[in-house]
């Protein structure tokens, strides 16, 4: 069994490339690679610390042999061809799984975004964008799903069980992973929310001390200040008396225009808010009802030899039913005959006696 | 070895359902979809391990028997997970033929050997189908863990290495060879899995040593063929820090025959005693309601439930080995604390009802958010924490329904004294004549472990008063005759297995162990306590282990598949004690003395032990083997 290994002359053997040992976790098989095209080698032993043994090329081996031996024999039929043609639920399938990453991804980059705690480096805006953007990707994919598994529903009757069972749980994964994705987008937004909050009371907590010495320093800081605008009039009012008029326009019309960037900036503010809000509600929507889609097909958590326990217990309990049944009709046949043959008897003795 | 073999063994299963890449971490990668498809020897391997959520999550949608009716599946790959035997190989030919998949990965429990791989290949070429099948691997899987550490060989065919089958007296030389390479086979898997190459110990004259021998010749070849070897290069290197190699005892099961038949007290054991307890799963009967069933027409039908002990299941694992008193008090005091947790969400509740009317600010909206959420992702765990409250209120009912019916705990009690050789209070006559303490069979082991342990063989007279006294409860005397033999066997030997000085002290006649309201009253059950002492296999392992010297272990015969020459010495070469120790009992083990392993390996820091046996069997199995035997 311990086949011989030469080394060193296998590389573009029949035109196949041998790319580079699959010790490497780049090349995941995926199914829908063309498979005609490379037949990756392996080493013997494989895959760093596993303990397999890979006997593909060992297989191939043994297939060229045979092959050689036949082509003198008979003529080769042509291989079919391996990429076949792929029904348009596993088409679906796909192009939901790839979506489904590419949210995943981008969900990913917002929650490293949204866990941002700095004061001054708050890209507002691209948090927005992005959480504009998943969230229509949530609901387009809870749309597509929802396409899909009417697609699985139509296609019930023609589809044969397995088949039935096999399209029904893809559906179903899909669905969870959706819903988790999902969860991670509403834990995400409260983060965010949380991190806004804390934002607002350390300016709060900071803004006091700055508008007390120059007004231009401080303008930056006002001009990200969130509620400020009360705490800054406030203090102006109680610096009044000291001031002069001269100040006083100067101030005055720095404060409208600080008011002003303030209440567009507050504005903006109470938008994202309401914002994160409503999109909560839509999520926890959404979430409900793909909770009760996963609800419908959830299994119970099980190994997979309980089917089997299952359904041998039910067989003998069939069996069971069926002896009973089985005796019944052959007492019933007994009792028949028995009816049979005292009718019989009494049909005789009538006979005699009449006659 | 850092990590078990039940996380190994996970490990390889979870490889090979990613198609044979390595796992990787990313949870954005694309779904890829996949049938698993396997024999009845790969369904007992995954069973303990991965459920049907976890198979899931890696992408499997089906999962089939390879025997069965399988309808075709287009557009997935199918992952085979079988064993290489000529059946599963017709039937393989036949799919290939029949083309059920787009593509086949092909991963044989065991190494298949060429001739099979050729078979295939030429059903392949027949079918057309040899691009479709990607990937042929040899998993050597060959093996079932139950736990983190421990292993069974295997549970389909355990009739043809069962102690019965190694010891019956007409063995063929032939059969004995199978047995014996199917054992090897599995052993070699298991070492592979693992990851390193032990030191082998095994006592003379028996069939560990035909065992011992055959393994070691196994691992050498394979050591010895540099390129195809399986324990070179970055197996030894991954996470495998400790220089040491594990030593690997292998022991039979005739050198002690008490241990399988002797009534229990801890939890995992009672369980695998009294219930039928298989491949970590529970199945419980409960008779159902008392319906009055009409005249000759159906039967009561019997619920049949069962529970998964898994290693996920917290109380499980802490109290699997503990006295079955304390496992009572403990599901009690669980019962309590999610009792207080559950009063906690319903108050939770009720604020939030309350709280709900004003027209808060956001703020308050927020908190209730916050809170409401918080109780809403501590209910999936309450919810899970009341279904394992629920599964062990039912088994631990169970169990002591049935030390109840049979006073197991005054056979346990007597046993252990038996065992350690200490005065006895009652006299065995008296318990065998008591018609309500037990089942024939109890009573029966009772004798058996009296007659081996007795030092001296009691008298002729003696033994037929006990056993007419048998014979009035019921009771069935053929293993009588096996044990007799047996005894006679090893009177050559070393002593008989010395138990060690146990002793077990009852906590006064309690007639109820915990506090009014609960629901494990255990009315003159008796509190027993255990108290520490070592089955014989623990001795044993003690001493090769330690590298004492005792005239029981110093006779073993000592392997070591890495030495150039293959010279059995006895003198072994390493002097240190040891870190990690496998032992593997040839013929059948239990969960006693693998409770008793654990026990051990907790009062010594930093050793590990794995326990190992050919098949799990029961007393009343084992007695059932051992009438067999006594009838030839």
């Amino acid at each position: 069994m311990n086949t011989r290994r030469r080394h060193g002359t296998r590389n573009n053997e029949d035109g196949v490339y041998h790319g580079p040992s699959l010790t490497q976790p780049q090349l995941l098989q995926q199914a829908d690679a063309p498979l005609s095209t490379s037949l990756p080698l392996a080493p013997p032993v494989d895959l760093g610390g596993a303990s397999c043994r890979d006997r593909t090329t060992e297989f191939q081996s043994v297939l060229r042999s045979l092959l050689a031996r036949q082509n003198g024999i008979q003529t080769s039929k042509p291989a079919l061809s391996a990429v076949r043609q792929r029904s348009d639920f596993t088409l679906m399938a796909k192009r939901i799984g790839r979506d489904l990453s590419n949210t995943f991804a981008k969900l990913e980059k917002l929650t490293i975004l949204a866990q941002r705690k700095s004061l001054f480096d708050d890209k507002a805006p691209e948090i927005d964008e992005l959480t504009y953007i998943v969230k229509q990707d949530i609901n387009s994919l809870n749309k597509q799903i929802a396409q899909l598994q009417e697609l699985v529903r139509s296609r019930s009757r023609q589809n044969s069980r397995h088949l039935q069972t096999h399209s029904n749980t893809i559906v179903v994964s899909l669905q969870s992973k959706l819903a988790a994705m999902s969860n991670d987008f509403r834990s995400v937004l409260e983060v965010r929310t949380e991190n806004l909050k804390e934002q607002h009371s350390r300016r709060e907590q900071f803004s006091p001390a700055p508008a007390h010495y120059s007004p231009n320093t401080s303008s930056p800081l006002q001009g990200n200040n969130f509620n400020a605008g009360n705490s800054l009039l406030m203090q102006d009012d109680s610096k009044r008396p000291g001031d002069v008029s001269i100040d006083m326009d100067f101030r005055a019309s720095q404060q409208m225009q600080l008011v002003n960037e303030q209440t567009s900036y507050i504005q903006s503010r109470a938008d994202t808010m309401q914002n994160i809000e409503t999109t909560i509600v839509e999520l926890g929507s959404i979430f409900q009802q793909l909770a009760h889609m996963v609800k419908e097909q959830e299994e119970v958590v099980q190994r997979i030899d309980a089917h089997v326990e299952d359904t041998q217990f039910n067989v003998e309990a069939a069996h069971t039913e069926i002896l009973k049944y089985f005796q019944s009709v052959s007492a019933n046949r007994w009792l028949l005959i028995k009816i049979f043959l005292i009718l019989i008897i009494f049909f005789i003795v009538f006979v005699v006696f009449l006659g | 070895m850092a990590a078990s073999v039940r996380e190994k063994q996970t490990a390889a299963l979870k490889r090979m359902l990613n198609l044979n890449a390595p796992l990787l971490k990313n949870t954005a990668a694309e779904p890829v979809w996949k049938v698993l498809v396997y024999d009845r020897f790969g369904q007992d391997i995954i069973s303990p391990l991965l459920s049907v959520k976890e198979l899931r999550d890696m992408g499997v949608t089906l999962h089939l028997l390879l025997h069965s009716d399988r309808d075709p599946i287009p557009d997935v790959p199918a992952i085979y997970f079988v064993m290489p035997s000529e059946e599963n190989i017709d039937r393989i030919c036949q799919d290939l033929r029949n083309q059920l998949h787009e593509t086949y990965y092909l991963n044989f429990i065991s190494a298949i050997s060429r001739s099979k791989l050729e078979d295939i290949a030429s059903a392949a070429l027949t079918a057309n189908a040899t691009t479709q099948i990607t990937k042929v691997f040899d998993q050597y899987l060959n093996f079932i863990t139950l736990e983190d550490d421990m292993f069974i060989l295997c549970n389909q065919t355990k009739e043809m290495i069962s102690y019965h089958a190694i010891n019956k007296p007409d063995i063929m030389d032939t059969d004995m060879e199978t047995i014996m390479d199917t054992i090897v086979d599995s052993l070699f898997c298991f070492f592979v899995t693992l990851g390193a190459v032990p030191i082998i110990r095994c006592p003379r004259g028996n069939a560990a040593e035909m065992v011992a021998v055959k393994l070691d010749k196994k691992l050498r070849e394979n050591l010895r063929d540099a390129r195809n070897s399986l324990f070179t290069g970055d197996n030894m290197g991954s996470g495998q820090f400790s220089f040491q190699r594990p030593l690997f005892v292998l022991v039979d099961r005739n050198l002690d025959l008490a241990t399988p038949l002797h009534h229990t007290w801890t939890y995992q054991a009672l369980i695998h005693d009294v219930l039928d307890f298989h491949l970590n799963r529970v199945n419980i009967e409960e008779a159902s309601g008392t319906e009055a069933s009409p005249a000759g027409a159906r039967p009561k039908k019997k619920n049949k439930k069962s529970y998964d002990l898994t290693a996920a299941d917290k109380f499980w694992q802490k109290h699997k080995g503990s006295p079955f008193p304390e496992v009572a008090e403990s599901v009690q005091e669980e019962l309590d604390t999610y009792r207080a947790q559950e009063d906690e969400v319903k108050r939770l509740k009720s604020i939030m009802g309350l709280e709900g009317e004003d027209e808060g600010a956001i703020s308050m909206l927020s908190d209730n958010t916050a809170k409401l959420t918080s109780a809403m992702s501590s209910l999936p765990e309450l919810l899970e924490k009341k279904r394992l409250i629920d599964l062990h209120t039912n088994v631990a009912t169970a169990v002591l329904d049935h030390i109840k019916s049979r006073k197991l705990d005054v056979y346990f009690e007597y046993e252990e004294k038996l065992m350690s050789k200490s005065t006895l209070d009652k006299s065995l006559l008296d318990i065998i004549s008591d018609p309500d303490a037990g089942t024939p069979e109890d009573k029966m082991r009772l004798f058996l472990i009296f007659y081996i342990t007795a030092p001296m063989p009691p008298s002729e007279a003696d033994v037929e008063q006990y056993k007419k006294a048998l014979l009035d409860a019921g009771c069935d005397l053929s293993p009588l005759n096996y044990i007799k033999q047996w005894k006679a066997f090893t009177k050559m030997a070393a002593t008989p297995a010395n138990y060690g000085n146990s002793g077990v002290k009852p906590m006064g006649l309690f007639s109820r162990v915990m506090n009014t309201g609960s629901q494990f009253v255990m009315e003159g059950v008796k509190n027993l306590v255990l108290k520490q002492h070592n089955l014989p296999v623990t001795r044993i392992l003690d001493n090769l282990m330690e590298m004492k010297s005792n005239p029981e272990t110093d006779d073993y015969r000592y392997f070591d598949p890495k030495m150039l020459r293959g010279n059995d010495s006895s003198i072994p070469r390493n002097k240190n004690p040891f870190q990690e120790a496998i032992v593997f009992v040839v013929g059948g083990g239990n969960y006693i003395e693998y409770q008793n392993l654990v026990d051990y390996t907790k009062a010594r820091q930093g050793k590990r032990v794995f326990y190992g046996c050919s098949e799990l069997f029961n007393a009343a199995q084992f007695l059932k083997q051992l009438s067999e035997l006594g009838q030839k």
